[in-house]
């Protein structure tokens, strides 16, 4: 393992310090940023050989960068066909008998009490399903063939396995973008969501501002951002630091959909 | 090859515990397998395979045969299972009922029927892991099939703690290009 990933492991449980704890965390942040490094971390988690706290802590940023997620996954893919080459070995009935009477105790309380998450809920995915038809239904029904000038701008942004989670539209008729995300997004603290705009031919992606990480954020825009839509092919919501005002996007997105333009007149 | 699991999975995500027991009668024999040499006794195996497995079920709907294979994921939900419950555990299979030491299960030298029954995938895997000088190779199937640490590395091999971790590192660094 290298030096880098000792450090969470030997690192003393009691620091008590929360300047030093954030102190901490940012470098953490900074390493498992690096691709070289998270790469290696990525593998190593994958295999087995990252273990104890470094284990422990690599599990909580993977629940908020999809990025390493989608490495540990792909490597846990690779390795997964091991499995192949063992032998087989029986298990007991009781084990059988067992998943079988838990699924029947389960769904006997579904009956009454849903226990999922709502977001995760069947009717939950269902409305989330209509709302999102309905808006592109919208856009189809609205557009206006004969002119083909949108006045209404709208995605639906998924994640990378295709979750739908937040719907923006923008509209000329007050300048505004809106951004709902319907599923709070966990970030550290010292990172912030930003949404950019990315042309549909390539080249500089256009930022139209930082945005909350549950419910609805509202954006004026300007002129020339709205003239510059019509060459934007994809809506993104990138994790960047607090306050960096960069002018161009991390490669850490977590949420992407396609713009669509429709006209309400 | 087409993946046989994956419908049956997908008929298990709306619902359908026929089809999940088909699923489950297929594969629990290697994953048990896998629980055996991770959880070292018939009982923490076991337990590990049914938690597992009420996992497959809660989370079908979330498999997506495009991102692979059906198996390689209740693999890894399985694993994953495992290795929580060898952290929680905290001291780790202090008495162990069956002797899962070996790797012969995993060597290049195979029977001609085992190895024309092999998928491709799999093959590309061994044909990476043959690049590795044999101590890295034998480390990293150690930590993936039986969950050791550095440390039990380093007193089952009789090597020096440095020795493991840099057979590891530089073993998973070399072998990074191929499986990509």
């Amino acid at each position: 393992m290298s030096k880098l990933t000792e450090k969470p492991m030997n690192t003393p449980d009691n620091k008590q310090n929360s300047k030093q704890e954030q102190g901490e965390q940012n470098s953490t942040l900074n390493r498992y940023q690096n691709p070289e490094i998270f790469e290696q971390l990525a593998i190593e988690y994958a295999v087995g050989s990252l273990h104890g706290r470094a284990r422990k802590r690599f599990e909580v940023l993977m629940d908020t960068h999809f990025y390493l997620r989608a490495v540990v996954d792909a490597y846990e893919n690779k390795f997964a066909h091991l499995v192949e080459l063992l032998p087989d070995s029986q298990p007991s009935d009781r084990v059988w008998n067992n998943i079988e009477n838990h699924i029947q105790e389960q769904n006997k309380s579904l009956k009454h009490t849903p226990d999922k998450a709502w977001w995760k809920s069947a009717l939950f995915k269902r409305s989330f399903g209509l709302a999102a038809m309905a808006l592109v239904i919208t856009a189809v029904l609205f557009l206006n063939p004969m002119t083909l000038t949108p006045t209404v701008y709208s995605a639906v942004l998924e994640t990378e396995s295709h979750v739908p989670v937040a719907v923006t539209r923008i509209s000329k008729s007050d300048m505004k973008l809106s951004i709902d995300i319907m599923k709070k997004v966990d970030i550290p603290e010292d990172m912030e969501l930003s949404l950019w705009c990315h042309p549909k031919e390539g080249g500089e992606p256009m930022k139209m501002g930082e945005i909350s990480k549950q419910g609805k954020t509202m954006i004026s825009i300007s002129q020339e951002e709205w003239k510059n839509l019509k060459n934007v092919g994809l809506l993104a919501i990138h994790i960047e630091p607090r306050n960096s005002h960069m002018d161009k996007p991390s490669n850490k997105i977590i949420l992407k959909g396609k713009l669509t333009p429709s006209s309400d007149s | 090859m087409e993946d046989i699991y994956a419908e049956l999975l997908n008929k298990a995500a709306n619902g359908d515990q026929l089809a999940f027991k088909q699923l489950y009668e297929q594969c629990a024999p290697k994953l048990m397998s896998l629980c055996l040499r991770l959880m070292k006794t018939q009982a923490l195996a076991e337990d590990v395979l049914q938690e597992g497995f009420i996992k497959i079920w809660e989370k079908a709907d979330s498999f997506s045969p495009g991102k692979g294979k059906a198996m390689t994921w209740m693999s890894t939900i399985i694993r994953n299972k495992g290795l929580d419950k060898l952290r929680s555990l905290k001291t780790k299979a202090v008495e162990t009922e069956i002797q899962y030491e070996g790797l012969e299960f995993s060597s290049a030298d195979m029977e001609p029927d085992k190895l024309a029954n092999m998928s491709q995938d799999v093959k590309g895997l061994m044909d990476c892991l043959e690049q590795l000088k044999p101590e890295q190779r034998e480390c990293i199937l150690l930590s993936y099939y039986y969950g050791h640490t550095h440390q039990e590395l380093s007193t089952k091999l009789d090597r020096p703690l440095g020795t493991i971790k840099a057979w590891i590192r530089r073993g998973l660094e070399d072998i990074r290009p191929c499986l990509s």
